[in-house]
Formats: structure tokens, sequence, C-alpha cells
């Protein structure tokens, strides 16, 4: 691996998927992460659906594969007075703990920050929740969809006459941990200059709030209320579109001003130069009319070459991928975007990187799949914190670890 | 950002030295309309340096060459820890500055200085207007470059390569310089070339595909999603770029493609499709949970999410409901069970909600341990009491714009101590720093800078004055404007009176 963060410490100790993406993006620039999980079971997400090979079991949910690489498993009870312990010694060592419990419950275990400050003035305690550490609505539950409804992003998705369509695949989780993990990245930089670490309070609303298409302040200067509908009527500019094959979706960019003109050339399809198409709005307006004279055409490209041929006039379009697609995309094996990553349980599988080259090389290369439920216990327990095997084992009997 | 003293501390308003500089931008006779006034009424100077502590990324200076979106969101974060975020802007290349929304929808005479989405974009960065396709523009840039820690642009790849100004001119000049690149598709591999949109990148890396109503065809969810989380993956990069440098003293070459990051957003589908499982669209529902949906309140287009993963969860909505018969039917027992009755259990359900507010009936289910959520507007977050007791949201009036007054804008979505990051304070002006980076910080004559100015290659205007088309520059550019809502006037005001009673 590349190691950008080789020197630094990262203990997790959350339930939450944006916490795990969120020590994942350390973890997977060489930060050493150390996942503390529950003792039998473990991570939620190790029995979310589906699972590799079709079988329930802990150790093959995709979710948890693609969220937890470059991690070390351990299980640990923290609801117990030994359990503490032991994680307020793991703690000395680490420079980030990343949390997602609701506001006060580290506290009641008596793991607060004060408490983890005390036993490590250098730490960086991550708190990535719901709504943040304040405020009335910070003990309120939430998953996914609720961030997505109460930051807004919910209510401008879908078809304007349908209710509110959601994003997939957890992507409020995403954005949280892009968030925290910029939060992180300067406390860091700070900790490193003063040896001072801090809490870092981020909420899941706030994080999804900042992500919709700028709709507070344009709310705020012209009273507009951002809708439903991006799909709807965008003929040119962001409906699906059928080709022979996959959809494909459109832009007027790359056509200096002159969208119809362009198309119409491209296309060879004179009737897109119909002055009722010549404005956006009159697009819009007739665009059941302007989707049929497309679609003919369209129908004639498979999606790729359709990209390919317009892509080098420098026109910008898009193909509806599958993720399938996407694995065996050509230009992403030229960059190496993928990288195997072998799990003793499900095999050899091609992991994304983090979406940048650092001089010119994908730092995911080389790194480790997802780790097994407690694999790392002895590593830790015995080699780190030097208890003997005796000791361990009665951890276990006593269902500590 | 006040004048400095030789300390580095900011200059009260009647300090002479702070005079001297402020009037100097005018006195030299050049055309820099700067109607920004760095202190506020008491004399006090606005801006970071009133912080106690140093901000987090004093004295790193970033050189952005950037427009549209998601480039800017990046670097934004980095003006908020406090590092001093250059734009060089072309007078020629008003995208940012064109894109609106303005007051009302109108477009005023200086209306590059107006617009929200720049301010929320570019908010706590400089701006030097300079032509670097001029050779005497290319000639200051490289000379602010050897004084610069990180040079960033999202240029279509070759292009900063045939200015002069790819990686390895840049780093020749600055050993240490960390650059970053942020394109459509990186600066290798066969699609190298080609350009995007955030749109176009949601359909390429598979989000697209994955999104839609239950059981319906692919729909995409956003318009830029995929410019946020790639901006937000640029602040992650740059930072790790810094981390390392601070570390090892050696710059770095970042290549950052947003089709890679909107890859990077769906891991789990692209293990499946591995293994051949294809993941069903599931709209607002879930793979295993029910009730897990939106449903119909009271008024016109209200909603509210609900969510429940677990039988306590489930028995609190029961309570919440008052126990009514049809819940109590052992086709909603069990956590299997209400997901294969789960149309059913909607269909109820909704009837039960639509007699209901949204947000009392989230106050009430969150009281009964039911994750709960009202559907909120952009209108519902401005004056929600959450955001507001957090002080999360921001009432900032642009001093460069001052007949737009106070307008609210989303805020960070973080809290860091003891350095919190910065609010938002300054949206620059166009060319608003020109002298203050040529002169104090390239070290350019006046008549060096005068010769700039008579090449055309440094400006303080857009080279084409003629204002937005009002209609163009609403909401997304497409067929999605928004319903108008009379109230906001009133939600800006008591957020202002709000915002500047917590303040004093």
């Amino acid at each position: 691996m590349l190691g950008l963060l080789d020197d630094v410490r990262v203990l997790e100790l959350t339930h939450s998927l944006s916490g795990a993406f969120c020590a994942k993006l350390l973890a997977d620039q060489g930060a050493q992460t150390l996942k503390i999980e529950s003792p039998g079971r473990g991570d939620a997400a190790r029995y979310e659906p589906p699972f590799l090979g079709g079988t329930p079991h802990p150790e093959h949910s995709a979710l948890f594969l693609a969220f937890n690489t470059n991690k070390r498993s351990v299980t640990l009870d923290i609801h117990t007075p030994t359990g503490q312990q032991l994680l307020l010694r793991l703690l000395s060592t680490c420079d980030v703990v990343i949390d997602s419990f609701l506001p006060g419950t580290l506290e009641d275990l008596g793991l607060g920050y004060a408490t983890l400050q005390q036993a490590h003035p250098g730490v960086i305690l991550t708190s990535i929740t719901p709504f943040g550490q304040t405020g009335p609505y910070r003990h309120y539950r939430s998953n996914d969809l609720i961030a997505q409804a109460m930051g807004g992003f919910l209510y401008t998705t879908g078809q304007t006459q349908r209710p509110p369509m959601g994003t997939a695949l957890y992507q409020m989780e995403i954005v949280t941990a892009r968030n925290a993990v910029i939060a992180v990245m300067g406390a860091l930089l700070q900790q490193r200059l003063s040896g001072e670490g801090q809490h870092l309070d981020i909420s899941m609303m706030e994080a999804v709030v900042s992500t919709p298409p700028n709709f507070i302040h344009q709310y705020s200067f012209t009273g507009e209320v951002a809708g439903r509908g991006f799909g709807d009527q965008t003929v040119m500019d962001g409906m699906h579109l059928a080709t022979s094959d996959r959809e494909v979706t459109l832009t007027t960019a790359g056509t200096g001003g002159n969208p119809m003109e362009v198309w119409a050339a491209f296309l060879e399809e004179p009737r897109l130069l119909d002055a009722k198409f010549s404005t956006r709005q009159g697009r819009a307006q007739h665009w059941q009319e302007l989707l049929d004279v497309l679609q003919a055409k369209l129908a004639h490209w498979k999606a790729h070459e359709f990209m390919h041929a317009a892509m080098a006039q420098r026109l910008v379009v898009g193909v509806v991928q599958t993720p399938e697609e996407v694995v065996h995309c050509p230009h992403l094996e030229a960059r190496g975007t993928f990288v195997t990553l072998d799990h003793p349980e499900v095999g050899p599988l091609q992991y994304a990187g983090p979406g940048f080259l650092a001089d010119g090389v994908n730092p995911a290369a080389g790194g480790q799949a997802a780790p097994r439920l407690g694999e790392h216990n002895v590593a830790v327990y015995c080699d780190t914190l030097g208890l003997s095997q005796a000791e361990l084992a009665a951890l276990y009997a006593a269902g500590v670890v | 950002m006040p004048p400095l003293d030789a300390n580095g501390m900011p200059l009260r308003r009647d300090d002479p030295a702070a005079r001297l500089v402020c009037l100097g931008v005018d006195s030299i006779g050049y055309v820099i309309e700067s109607t920004v006034d760095p202190y506020d009424s008491d004399g006090v100077p606005h801006g970071r340096l009133l912080m106690a502590q140093q901000p987090l990324l004093q004295g790193v200076r970033v050189l952005s060459l950037e427009q549209v979106h998601v480039l800017p969101w990046g670097t934004a974060f980095l003006a908020d820890f406090g590092a001093e975020v250059i734009r060089i802007e072309s007078p020629g290349h008003m995208n940012d500055r064109r894109s609106g929304p303005f007051p009302d929808r109108v477009p005023g005479e200086t209306w590059w200085n107006e617009g929200g989405t720049f301010a929320y974009w570019a908010r706590n960065k400089e701006s030097l207007c300079l032509d670097v396709t001029h050779p005497l523009g290319k000639d200051a840039f490289l000379k602010l470059v050897a004084k610069s820690d990180i040079v960033t642009d999202n240029f279509r790849p070759g292009t900063m390569q045939r200015l002069g100004l790819d990686h390895a001119s840049l780093s020749a000049i600055k050993p240490d310089l960390i650059t970053l690149s942020c394109t459509a598709n990186g600066h290798t591999g066969p699609w190298r070339a080609y350009g995007a949109r955030a749109r176009t990148v949601d359909a390429a890396c598979g989000l697209s595909y994955l999104t839609g109503y239950a059981g319906e065809g692919a729909l995409r969810a956003s318009s830029n999603y995929m410019d946020h989380t790639g901006g937000l993956n640029v602040a992650y990069a740059l930072l790790l770029a810094l981390y390392q440098r601070r570390k090892t003293g050696r710059g770095m070459r970042l290549d950052l493609s947003m089709y890679e990051t909107g890859v990077s957003c769906i891991g789990p589908a692209l293990l499946e499709a591995q293994q051949g499982i294809e993941r069903p669209r599931l709209g607002t529902t879930h793979l295993w949970q029910a009730p897990h949906n939106v449903y119909p309140c009271q008024g016109k287009d209200r909603w509210i999410a609900i969510a429940v993963s677990t039988d306590a969860a489930w028995q609190g909505l029961c309570t919440a409901m008052g126990q009514p018969a049809w819940a109590m039917a052992p086709g909603f027992a069990t956590v299997p069970a209400r997901w294969q009755h789960r149309q059913e259990l909607d269909t109820h359900l909704s009837q039960w909600t639509a007699q209901q507010q949204p947000q009392a009936l989230m106050d009430l289910l969150q009281a009964h341990g039911v994750p709960a959520g009202a559907v909120n507007t952009a209108a519902d977050l401005v004056t929600d009491a959450h955001l507001r007791a957090r002080g999360y949201l921001e009432a900032f009036t642009n001093q460069n714009a001052p007949s737009v007054g106070p307008r609210i804008y989303a805020g960070r979505p973080f809290r860091t101590l003891p350095e919190p990051p910065r609010r938002l304070q300054l949206v620059a002006a166009l060319g608003q720093h020109n002298m203050q980076v040529l002169r104090d910080v390239v070290g350019l004559s006046e008549a060096d800078i005068q010769g700039l100015l008579e090449a055309g290659a440094l400006a303080t205007q857009p080279r084409e004055a003629t204002p937005p088309n009002a209609a163009a520059a609403s909401y997304q550019a497409s067929g999605r404007d928004g319903a108008a809502d009379q109230h906001y006037k009133e939600a800006i005001r008591t957020l202002a009176q709000a915002t500047a009673h917590a303040v004093h």
C-alpha cells in the first residue's frame, strides 16, 4: 500500500455505516485501523443481505466486505468493566476514535471524551451521529432513508406527480463519512502540530443538508422550493433515453451554446432544428415529441458506441452502466482502479480504489480484505497488550471478547 | 481579510498603516473597485485572525484554477480551515459567477459578485482575475506558484500541459508543490479526453442504474450528487497530501477522477456484480425491513419517512397509533412477516399518517422509539428548530453585493474544537485580491501590474458584461423550477436576527 497515513492509529467503535466508511477511508490510506466488534455477533452490517455465495453468513455480506477493507477486527464487550479497561488500554495508543453512539452513551459507559482525553490527551474523538451532539433531535433515531428525508434530499428525488423516490446504496452514510474524514484530517494536522486532540461532532442530517444542489440558498434568494422531477421532460439534459442496449443520458454541454444545431448535425436529424425545440422551455413543453424524434435515432446505436462517437465530438453524454460493466470497464482497467483483495471466506474479488491516483499510484493496491470477526484478537490482546494466552482464554470464557 | 502588522496581527481601522493599505487600492488609480470593508461598524477587523487560535491551515496557499462545482466545493473546505485559497479567474470565463441564483432571479448591475451559488462554493476564498493564457499572466502565475503550496485545476486533461502548467513544469519551480487535477476520467486511460457532468458520472459509475422506484426502471436521484461526493474527495485527497508533506517534505501529484469517485460510492454492488447478484431497485423500501417507506401526511405533497427494523420499534409504532386492530394481526407480528405483507402494511399505515402533520408525527413516533423523519423541503429546513439550535445555518451578507442583503446558506456539517471551521466570511469580488496577491505576495512592481492591466491579462470586470439570462439562472437550468414560497423573506429576517443575537 502507499500508506500515506501509516503512522496513524484508528479505533473504530461504531455500529453505523457512516462510521465504518469513515474508518475505511482512513484504513485504505494505510491508517492502522482496529474495529471493535461485539463478541459472538459483530457489526450489524455482517447480517445485511445480499450475501456473496447466496447463503447468509457473517463473513459473506457484500456490504460488510465493501465497507471494512484494510481493518483489523477484535471482539470486545465494552458494556463490561473489564471490557472498558481493555478499551482504554487500546485507546492509549490511538490517534483517532470513531464512534456512532447517541449523545451521552459513551459517558454512561464511563468512556466519555473527558475520560478518553485523560487516558490519551491527543485523542481525536470523532462522533458521527444522526443529528449531532446538541439540539432537540439529538436523541432521535435515524437511518439512511430518514437522513435523506430530514436533510431535504428525499423531497427532491423522483418524479413530480409521485412520492419522493430516494437514492440507492446508503449514499447519505457515505457523504457523512466523507465529511467526517475531512474533519478528522483537519484534527490530525492540528494534533501533529500541538499534540492536542479534540472532540469532533458530525451530524448526518447536516451532512445531507449540504449535499443537495444548493437548495438552501436557492430558497433564500428566490423563494423557490426545490421540488422533484429532475428526470421529467428533460430530454436533452437528464432523462434516461433507450438505445439498442443500455440507456444513455444527454447533455447540452460541449455544444458552444447551440445544442440543437450540434445534436442535429451529430445525429443527422434535421427535425431537431425545429424552432419549438430551440429553447430549454420549448424542449420541456414539447418533450414527448422531442423524445420520439431522439429515440428513433438512438435505437440504431449501441450505448457505448454512441458514447465514444459523441465524446469524440466533445459532446458530453453518459451511459447508464450496470455495476458489472463498471467492474469490466476498459478505462478503469487501464487506470488500475480496481485492486484484487483475497478474502479467506469469499476468495479474491475486485475492490475499487479511492477515486484518485497519488503520484500515478492507486493507494489501495496491496491492501487487505475485510477482517473476519475477531480475527486479530490474539495479535492485539496478546502481542500488543501483552496478555497471556490464559488471560485471553479467561476473557473468552467470560464473554468479554 | 484586514491588513496585517509586522507581527501578522490585524491592524485596526484607525491605524494609519491600515488606511494606507485600504486606500492604496484606490489611490494607485487602477480599476480595483472593491467594495469590501475589512472592518465592522466598531472598527474591529473581521476575519479569521480574530480567532484565538491559529487556523489549522494558516500559511497554506492554494491556487485554484476552478470552475463549476466539484473542485470549488473541495477547495472550500481548505478555505474553511484557514488556507489562503486564491481562485485564479479568467476574465473571459464567468460560468461560476453567472450561475445565480440572483435575488428574485434578477441579476444586478455587478451580477458577477452577486450570485448565491458562487457565494456558497467560493466562500472564504480570494480572487485573482488573471488570464494565465496570456504570456504576461502566465509569467505572473508562475512567480506566484513559487510561493504557493497547492495548485488545483479542473480543466480537461492536456490543457494544463498545453499551457505549460502541468505538474512537472510547476514542481520544477516549487519542488514540494502539491497539484491536484480534478477531471471526468483522470489523466490516463482510453476515456481520458472525455468530458463529464455530474449526471453523466452518476450514470457511468453505476449509481443511476441502481436507483429508481421500487421494481421500476433506473431513474437518477440527483442532478449533482457526484459534484458533492467528488468535492468531498478532493478535500480529503488534498489534506492527505498536506499530511504527507508535513511528514516528509515531499509534494504530490493527485489525479482525481469523478468517475472513479462515483465508483467508490457503490462498493457493495460492485462485489455483488462479480458474483452475478443483481441488486433490486428499492426506492424508499428496504431489502428486509417493513414498514420502511415514505407515507403521506396532511397537506399538499407532505410526507414522513418511517423505518422500522426491530420488534421494539414496531411495538412503539403500534402504541403511537393506539394499538389499532389491523396492526395486531399475526401477519405483522414478526420482522419477516411484516416484510412479506409490506404492501398491506403500507396501505394501513398511510391511512393513519395521512391525518397527521409530518413534524408532529415525527416527534410523536420518535418519542416512542420509532425511527421517523419529516420529508423536509428547503423552506422547512431554514426554519428547522434543530438546525437553528445548532447554529448550522448561516445568515450572511455579501459585503461585495450589499444590495443582495442577508441570505441564508447551508453551514458546515461538522464542529471541530478548539478551532472551528470558518463560517462564511468573504465572497470575493472579481479581482478583489489582484493587488494584494501580485504586489504583496509575488512582489510585482506597480509598473508590472499596470502592464498586466493594459494587456488585458488582469481585470476586475468580466470581459463580457452582458447579464446572464434571468430564466437560465434559475434552479438547476432544468425543467425543475420549484414552487414559489412567499414566506422566505420572513425566514431570512428571523434567522438574521437570531444570528445577530447569538453573536452579541
